[in-house]
């Protein structure tokens, strides 16, 4: 028996609360993000959309630059709730391709890596982690979505000849909330998928699957089955419907089914539900199995 | 009881597969081995005590802590995995400083503390590069210094010495029995069995998932009485001392040193061996210089219990 002397003192300082460890994990997916030049073209290719909707409104709003540019109608576009649609709509398919690129990046490098036994040796959850590489995930597409989604909503109050803001404000928050429901949506879905794809390749692939194939398959459920209830597989149908919903836009005639927003919301809460399962099931500590 | 270690009826199935089978331990304060072949359920043994992976069934507490409570177990605990992975792109220093981060430490502490564990692994001078451009050695170095740098009071191990040099492994195991002898819980994996004899105060041996013994490596030879135990004595008279050895029935072995300056006894029963060798030395006819047991190391004991292909015997 040695004899030990006891003076080792372990730390006993102060500990930082629960949520700043996770900025750490979400600082590690920023870099892990961001340190591709793909991520920074698809980046720049978003933006370029609310670029040229930023140009349109302030041509809607000055006719001095219309009579400029030698436009003769005396409105280029209607800034409403149909514009507004029509750009969460555009952003939020790009928003859809940057997610599959990124999400990929933050959880397959770690699996592939072994990295999560490391990771998760700190005082650290698996919903920690989780959620720390959701933090990067979800800033990330925000800043392609309402972020800029609210930027033309709000130059628009501010260019606009009459008052315009408080009479749509509606649109405002139906934009920030139909972006925030999609990005989480992507963000979980990414996530979850990337966690059971070992190739970034393949997980880029199967996040596009997880969103048009289940479309697919809802088509052919409604022309065989001729119901409706076939589209609460259409993920993009669904988003739609909430999006123009939310917005306050006016339902398009040519659409001749629909869904009621409480399906819709039932359907997207599984989807989630779903993912949080997977990455349950697949966020842990590598468990060394015998042979 | 709050400062060991204890294993209740611990087990571990991963599916049908057995990890670990009804371990009960109770591991003190200093250097406890833990020694077995591939595959024996040393690292499910570590990840049960880290609350990396959940017990089937028993219960474990580690330092009163149980290994559930995570965020609790990890402030006091370090642990330095087998895997030779790392989150991607990071440079030495920032692998040291974000883990401090996640432990919950202040920016000027972890510096601070990034510093000083860097140094006492002897990797300041690389803490800049890219942890992708190390040694195997280096990044055995960069893992254990992680695990160190937040002064935790138990530091768990998986094979911290594979693919460290003869200088690295010597400092590192200075490093060990530094930080076993202030009183630090230290709980290693470990194939290098000579090493094993060097640094563990205890040692625990388990193959099949099976805990096969646990105590002191003389502790553990001891008890294996069907072993017949090796003396190694050194005297003027090798060749008579044998003889007369050998009158004694439970003697069963000799062997002469190569140096012809001693010999090797192996006998079934070394109380009574010691006793007839204190009449020998006692007459006069053999002068003994030292006497001392040549396998009561942990590479015969692991050949005694484990045996060379790794079963039980």
């Amino acid at each position: 028996m040695s004899v030990y002397k006891h003076n080792y003192r372990a730390y006993a300082g102060k500990i930082t609360p629960a949520w700043t460890r996770v900025l750490v994990l979400a600082k590690y997916g920023f870099a892990e993000a961001w340190s591709s030049k793909i991520t920074v073209g698809l980046f720049t290719l978003c933006l370029l959309p609310p670029i040229v909707f930023l140009f349109g409104i302030y041509l809607a709003n000055n006719p001095l630059a219309r009579a400029l540019i030698g436009s003769r109608e005396s409105r280029v576009m209607v800034v409403d709730a149909r514009l507004f649609l029509v750009i969460l709509q555009i952003q939020s398919w790009f928003a859809l391709a940057l997610s599959s690129w990124i999400a990929p990046r933050l959880i397959t490098f770690d699996l592939a890596d072994n990295a999560l036994p490391i990771l998760l040796s700190h005082p650290i959850s698996r919903f920690g982690y989780v959620f720390g590489k959701s933090i990067a995930l979800f800033t990330s597409l925000s800043v392609v979505t309402w972020v800029p989604g609210l930027l033309l909503f709000t130059y628009q109050s501010y260019s606009s000849p009459i008052p315009w803001a408080a009479a749509n404000l509606h649109i405002a928050t139906g934009l920030l909330a139909g972006a925030v429901i999609w990005v989480a949506l992507l963000s979980i879905l990414g996530l979850a998928l990337s966690s059971w794809v070992k190739w970034r390749v393949v997980a880029t692939g199967a996040i596009f699957a997880a969103v048009f194939v289940p479309a697919g398959v809802g088509a052919i459920v409604t022309g065989v089955l001729r119901t409706k209830w076939g589209f609460l597989l259409n993920i993009p149908f669904m988003m739609s419907l909430l999006w123009r919903r939310l917005l306050g836009a006016p339902e398009s005639a040519t659409v001749r089914y629909s869904l009621p927003t409480g399906a819709i919301a039932v359907m997207l809460v599984l989807a989630c539900f779903i993912c949080a399962a997977m990455l349950n099931a697949r966020i842990r500590a590598r468990e060394v199995v015998r042979g | 009881m709050n400062d060991q270690i204890i294993f209740e009826d611990v087990s571990k199935f991963y599916g049908e597969v057995l990890g670990v089978n009804r371990i009960s331990l109770t591991i003190p304060p200093g250097i406890t081995t833990l020694v077995g072949p591939n595959g024996s359920g040393k690292t499910t043994l570590m990840n049960l005590m880290t609350g990396l992976v959940q017990p089937s069934s028993g219960r474990i507490s580690v330092v009163g802590l149980s290994p559930s409570n995570s965020p609790e177990l990890f402030r006091i605990l370090g642990y330095c995995t087998q895997f030779d992975s790392f989150p991607r792109g990071i440079t030495g220093w920032q692998f040291v400083f974000d883990s401090l981060m996640l432990q919950g430490m202040s920016e000027t502490e972890a510096v601070q503390l990034t510093i000083e564990s860097l140094e006492r692994v002897q990797l300041g001078d690389a803490a800049g590069r890219k942890i992708a451009g190390y040694s195997k050695g280096m990044r055995q170095k960069v893992r254990l210094a992680q695990a160190i740098a937040h002064h935790p009071r138990v530091l768990v191990l998986d094979e911290p010495l594979n693919g460290l040099d003869p200088m690295a492994r010597a400092e590192s195991i200075a490093l060990f029995q530094e930080l076993g002898r202030q009183g630090m819980h230290l709980l290693i994996s470990s194939h290098i069995l000579d090493e094993v004899d060097r640094i563990s105060d205890r040692v625990v041996l388990i193959t099949g998932g099976y805990l096969i013994a646990e105590g002191s490596i003389q502790q553990v030879r001891q008890e294996v009485r069907e072993k017949p135990m090796q003396v190694l004595i050194r005297c003027d008279r090798p060749a008579l001392l044998a003889s007369r050895m050998f009158a004694i029935n439970h003697c069963v072995e000799a062997r002469l040193h190569a140096d012809g300056r001693g010999v090797f006894l192996r006998t079934a029963d070394i109380d009574q061996f010691y006793s007839i060798l204190n009449g020998i030395a006692a007459e006069g006819l053999v002068k003994i210089e030292a006497v001392a047991p040549a396998d009561d190391d942990a590479s015969a004991i692991y050949q005694y219990l484990i045996g060379s292909d790794g079963s039980a015997l």
